[in-house]
């Protein structure tokens, strides 16, 4: 069986040029501002109609398609906690079998699986893990908003160090619950995946049509595409909905969030923050959950940040320190 | 007997209020030898940013808590309040939540005779032009005050609380007395500002209230969904998804026709056609898909769906050109792109009035609270103002 012709996109070279149609339309429960749902949005829009959509529970399951609505356009399925990364194999093997049969004319489909970072950085790693070692075409993307956003805000491993969420209630004992640091999930997926076929990070606010520009790549490059995208959310950061898209942009240039791609083994900055990041503490001041913190907390968040941009062998993906020691 | 209250409110912005208000009138009654009990609506929580949630306190000076608490767990909703509470006045413009349930109006659950108390700084002229007729008399009791928005981590202390406190007391002394929320407040803070809040609350409602006759208010102009019945489900939980559709100009974009909750909003994007520069960021930017492009290369707005986030706003590169404005300002929901088109001056005239000469911009983290400027003081947008070309991707 040969894979069908890839889907080849024009990049979206200006905001002049972006799709007018909407494959993700108006009518969800989302909150006032919620860049999650400007992901999916743009997510749609890049795509276009010959698409097919998975989603594990998270706030865009819940938020977009409970009682009998939905906001979608092109076909949705709903899978379990967890599961994006198997649900998208399975749709994707199932396509290719339908077509093999003459059940379907044969055409390329995409078939895009999203997952929060809950449901994909903390619970789906093994199944996403196994999709990307798969030679099926299909896109994951894992929308991070830090938390689990649709039980009320529970940390997750991908939730920024020091944060408040309602786990990690800062105490006047301690003043940090929060503890952990970063998972840094597109880099594992990247250094992990050989079969995978392309990697990024992006934010669907800034650069300006970064994201559109990544998912129709990732459609175009055929085989199992992992995305990691940077969803400000107004309720769990806790800022007025109107700033969602400074909170993103000051989030990619202070670079506590590295945007990158990777591609057959080489990463290309998409905002490098290694020659200029403005200090992570306008990022951190801006949002309710820090308000606890003290310079102290915030300068090593900013000693972290330098540390990952200065230090890491490949800065922002992959933590190890060169060179290597002796045998 | 059982004295049945709702407090409506904004979702996430006033859920830390809405339940100190319903977990002290639970309180106030114990202390006076009543039973209480109050819970959230089941179908609200998750809560999302602005969607209209409610709480619920039932109040009974016969019945045991058992009892009490059999008559009123968990439920979708209430069939009857006694005292209707609206901590945000733009929700009087119909609520629509989360579950499935259609635009209903904000006096639905008002009996004969009951109260409906809204926090506002409005004349009752002015709600009453969105308040639907009941086919009995109720009151409207206002009581003046911002609505006090906050955050999930960071609350708005600004003694809406003590405030709403004191004025049920003034509304019905029955169910709570001054004097309890009084002393309650006394004993529980230790603050005489709180408890001198409560008073100046009771005082302003205490017989300043207004019997709202059948006659008064508006014919509701929304239809309530017809809900499947469990016969008509199909197997599995498959929903229709929406039409592809897509044309230039106003509502070209087909959208979900079943759930629209414009009424999350409590401000609108008022749209200056003409100093626009055609940049797309609006609607780019939009996670609500409200903007429609029109054959012209501007930006229309859906404002059925517009939900009030203001980042449209934000991201206009034009100074005045997007201005957030008070939602109760508006009487539809019609396209102001049409409207700019058949009559552009008189369109910028009416966008002028409506803008007004004072501009709200909220803080960043919300529970600060807003900040009122004048027109022209504001942050310039941010967008693709300082990228070299090899950060843009391609």
């Amino acid at each position: 069986m040969v894979t069908p012709e890839q889907n080849q996109y024009e990049p979206i070279k200006s905001v002049h040029q972006v799709p007018l149609e909407e494959f993700y339309s108006s009518g969800h429960r989302t909150c006032q501002g919620c860049e999650s749902a400007l992901t999916m949005r743009h997510l749609a829009k890049a795509a276009g109609p010959r698409t097919v959509v998975t989603g594990s529970t998270g706030c865009m399951y819940v938020a977009n398609t409970s009682y009998m609505t939905t906001p979608w356009i092109i076909p949705w399925m709903h899978t379990q906690l967890g599961a994006a990364g198997a649900s998208a194999l399975g749709m994707s093997a199932g396509l290719r079998a339908l077509m093999r049969k003459g059940r379907l004319a044969e055409e390329r489909i995409n078939v895009i699986a999203f997952c929060g970072d809950l449901g994909g950085g903390d619970m789906g790693l093994s199944g996403i893990s196994s999709a990307l070692q798969s030679n099926y075409n299909l896109l994951i993307i894992l929308y991070d908003n830090e938390s689990a956003a649709n039980t009320d805000i529970q940390a997750t491993g991908l939730t920024t160090y020091g944060a408040q969420t309602t786990f990690t209630p800062p105490g006047s004992a301690q003043r940090i619950m929060q503890r952990r640091w970063k998972k840094n999930v597109a880099g594992m997926m990247a250094v992990g995946h050989p079969t995978c076929r392309y990697v990024a990070t992006a934010c669907a606010t800034y650069p300006p049509m970064d994201l559109m520009n990544k998912v129709r790549k990732a459609l175009s490059v055929g085989g199992p595409a992992f995305i990691h995208t940077f969803c400000p959310c107004p309720k769990g950061w806790d800022y007025h909905p109107r700033y969602s898209h400074e909170i993103g942009e000051l989030g990619v240039r202070s670079g506590i969030f590295p945007l990158y791609e990777v591609v057959e083994g080489q990463v290309r900055y998409t905002y490098d923050a290694r020659k200029r990041r403005i200090p992570v503490r306008e990022y951190l001041t801006k949002q309710g959950r820090f308000a606890h913190l003290v310079d102290e907390d915030m300068d090593h968040i900013q000693q972290m940040v330098d540390e990952m941009w200065e230090k890491w062998e490949v800065p922002g993906v992959a933590p190890f320190k060169g060179p290597l020691s002796e045998a | 007997m059982i004295r049945r209250i709702e407090i409506n409110y904004r979702g996430v912005f006033q859920k830390t209020l809405a339940r100190q208000v319903a977990s002290d009138l639970v309180r106030i009654a114990a202390r006076t030898g009543k039973v209480g009990f109050s819970n959230g609506r089941y179908s609200d929580a998750p809560e999302r940013n602005g969607v209209p949630c409610k709480y619920f306190v039932f109040i009974s000076p016969d019945l045991s808590e058992e009892e009490l608490e059999a008559e009123c767990g968990a439920k979708l909703d209430i069939d009857e309040a006694d005292i209707s509470i609206v901590l945000d006045d733009t929700m009087v413009k119909g609520v629509e939540p989360w579950a499935w349930s259609g635009i209903r109006p904000i006096n639905e659950k008002v009996i004969e005779g009951g109260f409906l108390l809204v926090v506002s700084n409005k004349e009752v002229g002015e709600l009453m032009k969105f308040i639907p007729k009941k086919e009995y008399p109720y009151h409207l009791a206002i009581l003046p005050g911002e609505s006090s928005l906050s955050g999930l981590w960071v609350f708005h202390d600004d003694l809406t609380h003590e405030r709403v406190l004191g004025a049920m007391a003034g509304l019905d002394p029955e169910l709570v007395s001054i004097d309890a929320v009084e002393s309650y407040l006394r004993e529980r803070t230790k603050d005489e500002r709180r408890v001198a809040a409560a008073v100046e609350g009771y005082e302003w409602v205490h017989h300043r209230y207004k019997v709202v006759s059948p006659e008064e208010g508006i014919d509701w102009p929304h239809a309530v969904p017809v809900l499947p019945a469990w016969t008509e489900f199909r197997e599995g939980v498959a929903v229709p998804a929406i039409q592809r559709g897509f044309r230039l100009g106003p509502r070209g974009q087909s959208r979900s026709t079943i759930f629209r909750r414009g009424t999350t909003k409590t401000m609108r994007p008022v749209i200056r056609f003409d100093l626009c520069r055609k940049c797309t960021l609006c609607w780019l930017e939009c996670p609500d898909e409200c903007f429609d492009p029109t054959p012209d290369g501007r930006y229309d707005v859906d404002y059925q769906y517009c939900v009030g986030c203001g980042k449209c706003a934000e991201v206009c590169p034009v100074n005045e050109c997007i201005v957030m404005v008070d939602e109760l300002r508006f009487d539809d929901d019609s396209s102001p792109w049409e409207f700019w088109n058949r009559d552009p001056q008189g369109y910028v005239d009416w966008a002028e009035e409506k803008k007004g000469a004072m501009r709200q911009k909220p803080l960043v983290v919300t529970g600060a609270g807003p900040v009122v400027t004048a027109p022209g003081q504001r942050v310039p947008a941010r967008g693709v103002h300082d990228m070299t070309d090899q950060e843009v991707s391609r």
